[in-house]
């Protein structure tokens, strides 16, 4: 587990290695759904450092707007 | 003549000197993104890129810009690669009368080298990189999605083939984007009306008059497959996927299989789009991918998209100005001439027509507008003169600067619609649009002094040759 620089959960996993030992790690945050690799600037990877217009606050993810709407299901 | 496969069509861009391979290490961000922004900043006639060192890859290749200019669009054709613009534009429609041309079946593809059946990893199998640097992802952003229409499943006309921007958002999972515009959006509401998840099929890596068409506004119940067959020429190759009814490209490099699941919605982007900005961050569907298919050391197809002009627009330019002219045509078949919809994929359009009597080019912007393309795009419509060739903006601007009485040939009809994505529409899905009508006014419209136009000096023409003659060698 390990913090999303973009959203602040303390949630997100590493999701590969590199085939090349060592090279680099993705992680991906299961709440923003942000992803990132280790090797990117810090600005993308370090939870202070984050532009701030880009920050998801995690209370507001389930009121964005969803698209398209969930269908009426018809029996 | 058609294209095998995606290595076939990457064999005749180098054959013509329109691909760079970079064999030098390359890091996955920022490089790649960056250049795919910056082949596009240097020329209209820029190569295709392929890179094959990529950090901490293997093998890994990633393919970028692929059409993304005039001499690979002309060749994704089987033109010259020099051919001008107008006339990849009437040749393009020329073939689109030959609609449909019923596909080539296949026993086998080359993609079943490699299947994944279990613990599938994208991360893995695919080399993932960000695009734009607030994009809230990995993308794959140039896939042929399948699906099959549920209340219609045998009907292959209904079957559709689009382009849907899609997040990588977990080891078998995507986001995508189906704006209620879309086709897949239509299927997609028709499968959770029933409680069913949609199967799809992801092509990655496809020969380019597929992909091409996939981009294309074609009608709900026309095959993409059949007019990837007018438009190449000769049958399109398809493999029917194993246990299921889904028709993918036969030559793909990589083949993702999954649903898009029922009732659900997940936080997606941002993403940084072909308006030239940020989507923002919606609740969009689901993707389960369950099994995958490869060659082995696939080559991934990518994307840059951003502020125009990027690869989508010579993606999306010749394909959507036709489907609209053919449109107009059908209302005005003695009239239109031309139809030039490539900016920030429609949004402005410019339109070329006869006229039969005064305030005939208003209504052929009205119809413009009610196209179904035009419904969510076509904010801003110009029309201009027989004469005035709408590719040529430098003739535009002499017509809108010379024709155009704002007194008389602005109309500005308020709120109507337009894809969300429009960063200035208000609300999203809601924006004024305007018609400019730059023709010669004709009777009964007798207003200004049109009565002496300037022509060319008689032996203009003869000139000309005589110095294209001299300026070839």
């Amino acid at each position: 587990m390990t913090t999303c620089p973009r959203c602040d959960s303390t949630e997100a996993q590493m999701v590969a290695e590199s085939p090349v030992k060592g090279a680099w790690t993705v992680y991906s945050c299961p709440v923003c759904f942000y992803t990132w690799r280790s090797t990117e600037d810090e600005k993308f990877t370090d939870p202070a450092k984050y532009e701030p217009a880009f920050k998801v606050r995690q209370e507001d993810i389930p009121n964005a707007t969803v698209v398209p709407a969930i269908a009426q299901r018809i029996k | 003549m058609a294209y095998k496969d995606f290595r076939d069509f990457l064999d005749t861009l180098k054959k013509e000197g329109q691909i760079l391979t970079i064999e030098d290490e390359v890091m996955p961000e920022p490089d790649l993104g960056s250049a795919g922004r910056a082949i596009n900043n240097v020329s209209d006639k820029s190569p295709a890129l392929l890179f094959t060192n990529i950090h901490g890859y293997n093998n890994a290749k990633v393919a970028m810009n692929v059409i993304g200019s005039w001499p690979n669009h002309a060749l994704m054709m089987g033109l010259p690669k020099n051919t001008p613009v107008k006339e990849q534009f009437f040749e393009f429609a020329r073939r689109w009368d030959n609609y449909p041309v019923p596909v080539e079946r296949m026993d086998s593809a080359p993609f079943q080298e490699v299947v994944v059946n279990e613990d599938v990893n994208l991360f893995d199998i695919l080399p993932l990189f960000r695009l734009n640097q607030y994009d809230g992802g990995f993308y794959i952003d140039k896939a042929c999605v399948i699906s099959r229409d549920p209340s219609d499943p045998d009907n292959f006309g209904k079957q559709n083939v689009g382009i849907y921007r899609i997040q990588v958002k977990g080891k078998d999972s995507l986001g995508i984007q189906p704006v209620p515009q879309h086709d897949i959006a239509i299927h997609f509401r028709l499968a959770e009306e029933r409680g069913e998840n949609l199967p799809v099929a992801l092509a990655i890596g496809c020969e380019p008059v597929i992909t091409t068409m996939a981009g294309a506004p074609i009608g709900y119940d026309q095959s993409e497959y059949e007019m990837a067959g007018a438009i190449q020429g000769e049958p399109y190759k398809v493999f029917t996927l194993p246990g299921t009814n889904l028709d993918v490209p036969w030559g793909a490099e990589v083949i993702l299989e999954g649903e898009i699941l029922a009732g659900v919605r997940e936080f997606e982007g941002p993403f940084g789009e072909f308006t030239g900005h940020y989507s923002g961050g919606r609740r969009m569907p689901e993707i389960r991918i369950k099994r995958v298919y490869h060659r082995k050391n696939p080559i991934f197809e990518h994307l840059y998209i951003g502020m125009p002009w990027t690869e989508t627009d010579y993606m999306v330019g010749v394909n959507t100005c036709v489907p609209i002219y053919q449109q107009l045509k059908e209302a005005f078949p003695n009239e239109i001439v031309a139809v030039n919809a490539m900016y920030t994929h429609g949004l402005v359009a410019i339109v070329s027509t006869k006229k039969r009597y005064g305030g005939f080019a208003k209504a052929v912007g009205m119809r413009t507008l009610t196209t179904p393309h035009g419904l969510g795009y076509c904010k801003l419509v110009i029309v201009v003169d027989e004469t005035v060739d709408p590719f040529n903006l430098p003739q535009v601007m002499w017509a809108l600067s010379t024709k155009m009485h704002p007194a008389h040939d602005v109309i500005i009809l308020p709120d109507m619609s337009v894809m969300p994505l429009d960063p200035g529409a208000n609300p999203p899905g809601i924006t004024h649009k305007m018609i400019l009508d730059a023709t010669t006014p004709v009777a009964p419209e007798t207003r200004g002094h049109y009565s002496q136009p300037l022509d060319s000096p008689v032996a203009t023409e003869k000139w000309e040759k005589i110095f294209q003659d001299l300026l070839k060698n």
